[in-house]
């Protein structure tokens, strides 16, 4: 019996090499990416199934060489020699220990190590967004992974039998990886159904999810090991090999967990409720009902379909287009593979930008300015007709003639373009991507429209014109390609210089500022210097006016005066002469300094000193400050 | 439905999904299908509908998009017939007409799309820099022509591919072509910076010293006109003194019945004004008042 274990267990990891191979090439060849990481599940049970095979050839080794030293100390009953129990009689035990001391636990950790990172390495690459999730070929690896089922079912639950009914422990852990990739295979082939039945990405969910149970096994094995250092040893007890999954066990035999659950039930109840009418009837026998209903339920469900609201959706009956697009609510079709539903957002108003790659750190900001870069910009071209000209450029520059600056100045922003499915139909067949040839067209006619419009107009007051010249290109764009799209809206205001010449533009309008701020100071004083000049012209004139009123009376006071003078004048001429004389004298000199020279027989010499005098209030102005005691 | 006929009718449903998988296939509207026979083709379908087949491996199905397929080449530098720089992408709508070229082609690779995208990435390359370097960049960018020359470079360009694909008979055919990208080098980028700086410069020099110059203007304006007022101010003045004079020298007839008088009065008016302030005066003792020093006249002291 013994024998054929051992030879089962070569079977299993043969049978898994085979699979596995096999397994390998078709996944590549037909791209299923489930199938890929199953393959890596038959590879950990092939390595499981190989290590547990060699076991076994270790202890029946141990088990022949038991017998034989049996038989020889039978015969030789009383000889010490085979009564010995040194280890270097019982080489074959030797070796079986030394393997599950070292071997098990260095090979359990490499295991465990290898799950991890493959789960690891797996999950990464999934990840990555080029990765092609299309599954070619789809029917000949479902045909296929369907009978990697069947072979490992078939054979798994045989070892696993067989295990069972001869209480091997070593055939345990290759029977359970046999039949766990058993469904595995029976996953990925559901997941290429799944694909056919219209959701492109169930080989990719499938996938996933098989990276996931990867690295629980991983975890598995890791807290199997670590109670692998604490448990007791008991010697006699037969140990579990270190490498079996429980939870590989119990996903390969799933019925083990219903009768674990029946066990639990019966202990919490008291009874033993696993051999009511109930238990047996409902959860026994009308299981395979369940699942048959739960089947045919699946697949009648296929045969109505729901259209969400702002949803259209293209009815094809084995690939031909039967009806008007379908409106939002509940529609009857032919069952799944024959009608298939492909959905549409048709009434949602659609958006894409034109010129920015979004970055979400930067998009929270919210202000958004010319000097900060809020987005991962792309420059634009744009005519600049404060440059050189462009005629200018090509005449001087024949070939190889002296050279001019280009008249291109650059430009950034994101222009945002709405749209709107308004003839489904020629959205969905006339264009295996509609809205990135959407994205194309809008794209070149930004360029076409920038590389011939000047920088400050559309930056200005072309802005919104621009704007309504670009959408109505954009939309004849997209009906020259038959695309059954409205162009909503496109937006340019968020165009604006490159950040790195923005602050300049920004210095331009400081200084317009500041331009209108000087004008308005000579206004100023313009208004200053003319109400003064005219208040000083107006004092000249007054001035005068009253120098004439002063003139004219003085004129006729005298003459009135001399009127009256000349009468005294004649009473006595000398007198009156004197008199005035005296009187003019003494009037006209009192503040002046008079020296007399009285006598008459010297020769006087005076010295005048005509140089001006400080005047005397610039030193009575000054003030002296008291000193401080 | 006792519980055999359920699991029956449930298995029958999957044999017959499975057969209909196995021994049918679709080929939708959007589609274009081959069918090989041990690798020689036997059959193509480019109308939709359910089509027979016998399982693999004796016959495979081959499906391809027969839509218009996007495509978008690499961003290439290449330079204009004036020796600039420009770094250009275009897109191209393509589509497959001849399955019966097509397929032979490139049945043979993994992914035939791509590799049919690959060989037009080849020529619209080649295409693309030989049309561009015809043209100088002011047929690409210029603020005059209205985009008239963009077109024609991009016809150019589909010609130039359509006129070789024809030539390779690949099954494929071009729809249409455009221009997604025009792009100066990085380098380059940065003289551009740099001479837009400079406008902006020239720009705010302009405002800054044009607001000066205004401003100037302004103020000798004002100045003018303040000298104007002035002037006119002055002119009436002399107008207003001239008119006193006039009326002032109505009363100089008076002065005649006795000039001498007069003329002492004037001199005596003079003097009393010329001496009012800071007057250093040096008398002879003979100058009356200050005769008296020398003594009073016996005269008077000895009257009669």
């Amino acid at each position: 019996m013994e024998r054929n274990l051992q030879k089962n267990g070569l079977i299993n990891a043969v049978i898994l090499l085979g699979i596995g191979v096999a397994g390998f090439v078709l996944a590549r060849y037909a791209n299923s990416l489930a199938g890929l990481v199953s393959v890596v599940f038959i590879a950990v049970g092939l390595l499981v199934a190989a290590v547990s095979w060699f076991q076994m050839r270790l202890e029946d080794s141990e088990r022949l060489e038991r017998l034989e030293l049996d038989e020889l100390a039978r015969r030789h009953s009383g000889s010490t020699l085979f009564e010995s129990k040194d280890s270097e009689v019982f080489p074959a035990q030797r070796s079986r220990e030394q393997f599950e001391r070292f071997f098990v636990p260095i090979f359990t950790t490499v295991l465990c190590i290898g799950q991890a990172a493959a789960a690891f390495l797996l999950w990464r690459w999934l990840a990555q967004p080029a990765l092609s999730v299309e599954v070619k070929q789809p029917i000949m690896p479902m045909f296929f992974f369907g009978f990697f089922f069947f072979v490992l079912f078939m054979f798994g639950r045989y070892s696993a039998n067989q295990a069972r009914l001869e209480n091997d422990r070593l055939l345990r852990p290759g029977a359970g990886y046999m039949l766990l990739n058993a469904y595995l295979c029976l996953a990925v082939a559901i997941g290429i159904v799944v694909v056919q039945a219209g959701v492109p990405r169930a080989d990719f969910y499938v996938a996933r999810g098989l990276c996931v149970l990867l690295a629980l096994t991983a975890v598995e094995t890791l807290v199997m090991l670590l109670l692998e250092m604490y448990r007791p040893r008991v010697k006699g007890k037969v140990e579990r090999p270190l490498y079996e999954s429980r939870l590989v066990g119990l996903l390969g035999q799933p019925e083990g967990l219903v009768t674990t659950a029946a066990q639990a039930l019966d202990y919490q109840f008291g009874f033993n409720v696993s051999e009511t009418w109930f238990y047996r009837l409902f959860v026994e026998k009308a299981l395979a009902v369940l699942i048959c209903l739960q089947i045919l339920a699946l697949f009648f469900s296929t045969c109505v379909v729901f259209i969400e609201a702002g949803e259209q959706g293209l009815l094809e009956r084995n690939g031909r287009p039967v009806s008007p697009p379908l409106n939002p609510g509940a529609h009857f079709k032919l069952p799944w593979p024959l009608d298939r539903v492909y959905r549409f957002r048709t009434q949602q108003i659609q958006s894409f930008e034109i010129g920015t790659t979004p970055e979400a750190a930067k998009e929270e900001s919210k202000v958004i300015l010319w000097t900060v870069a809020h987005t991962k910009e792309d420059n634009f071209l744009v005519a600049n007709r404060l440059g050189t000209s462009a005629e200018a450029t090509n005449t001087n520059n024949p070939d190889g003639g002296a050279r001019r600056t280009p008249p291109v100045s650059l430009v950034t922003g994101s222009i945002p373009v709405q749209y709107q499915i308004t003839d489904l139909s020629a959205w969905a067949y006339n264009n295996e991507d509609a809205p990135s040839l959407l994205e194309h067209l809008a794209t070149r006619e930004v360029v076409r429209y920038l590389v011939g419009a000047d920088m400050n107009e559309i930056m200005s007051l072309g802005r919104l014109e621009a704007a309504e010249q670009l959408r109505q290109r954009i939309q004849a764009a997209a009906d020259g390609q038959k695309l059954g799209a409205k162009i909503v809206s496109v937006g340019l205001q968020d165009l604006h210089p490159p950040v790195k010449v923005a602050p300049d533009y920004e210095k331009v309008i400081g200084a317009i500022h500041s331009k209108e701020a000087k004008i308005l100071a000579a206004r100023a004083d313009e208004i200053k210097t003319n109400a003064l000049a005219e208040a000083k012209a107006t004092n000249i004139i007054n001035v005068a006016s009253a120098n004439r009123i002063r003139m004219e009376s003085d004129a006729l006071a005298q003459a009135a005066l001399f009127t009256n003078q000349i009468p005294a004048y004649q009473a006595a001429p000398s007198v009156y002469v004197q008199r005035a004389y005296l009187r003019a004298l003494s009037g006209s000199t009192a503040g002046a300094r008079k020296y007399v020279l009285l006598t008459t027989n010297t020769h006087d010499v005076l010295q005048f000193d005509l140089q001006d005098k400080i005047r005397a209030d610039i030193l009575t102005d000054v003030g002296v400050q008291p000193t401080k005691k | 439905m006792n519980r055999k006929t359920l699991i029956l009718a449930t298995g029958f449903l999957i044999g017959v999904i499975v057969f209909l998988l196995l021994f049918t296939f679709q080929v939708r509207k959007s589609e274009v299908a081959v069918v090989t026979t041990f690798g020689k083709v036997s059959w193509q379908y480019t109308e939709p509908g359910l089509k027979g087949r016998v399982p693999w491996p004796i016959q495979k199905v081959y499906k391809f998009d027969q839509r218009v397929q996007n495509f978008e080449d690499k961003q290439t530098e290449g330079l204009t017939r004036d020796g600039f720089n420009l770094i250009t992408s275009v897109y191209v709508g393509w589509k497959i007409t001849e399955v019966t070229n097509f397929f032979p082609t490139f049945a043979g690779y993994s992914e035939p799309i791509p590799e049919a995208e690959r060989n037009l990435e080849r020529l619209l390359s080649h295409a693309k820099s030989a049309v561009f370097g015809k043209h100088p960049l002011s047929d690409i960018v210029s603020a005059t022509d209205n985009g008239t020359n963009f077109v024609a470079i991009e016809n150019e360009i589909l010609t130039a591919v359509q006129t070789e694909l024809r030539a390779q008979r690949y099954g494929i055919e071009i729809d249409f072509l455009g221009i997604k990208r025009l792009q100066i080098p990085e380098s380059v980028t940065q003289n551009v910076f740099e001479r837009m700086t400079s406008e902006r410069k020239v720009l705010a020099d302009k405002s800054q010293y044009e607001g000066e110059s205004q401003a100037a203007i302004i103020k000798s304006e004002a100045e003018r006109k303040a000298g104007e007022m002035m002037a006119r101010a002055e002119s009436e003045a002399t107008r207003i003194r001239g008119e006193a004079e006039a009326k002032a020298a109505e009363s100089l007839k008076v002065f005649n019945q006795n000039p001498e008088l007069a003329i002492l009065i004037f001199q005596l008016n003079a003097l009393e004004s010329s001496l009012r302030e800071h007057s250093i005066l040096v008398f002879d003792p003979n100058t009356p008042p200050f005769n008296l020093f020398r003594g009073v006249s016996p005269n008077l002291l000895n009257p009669k």
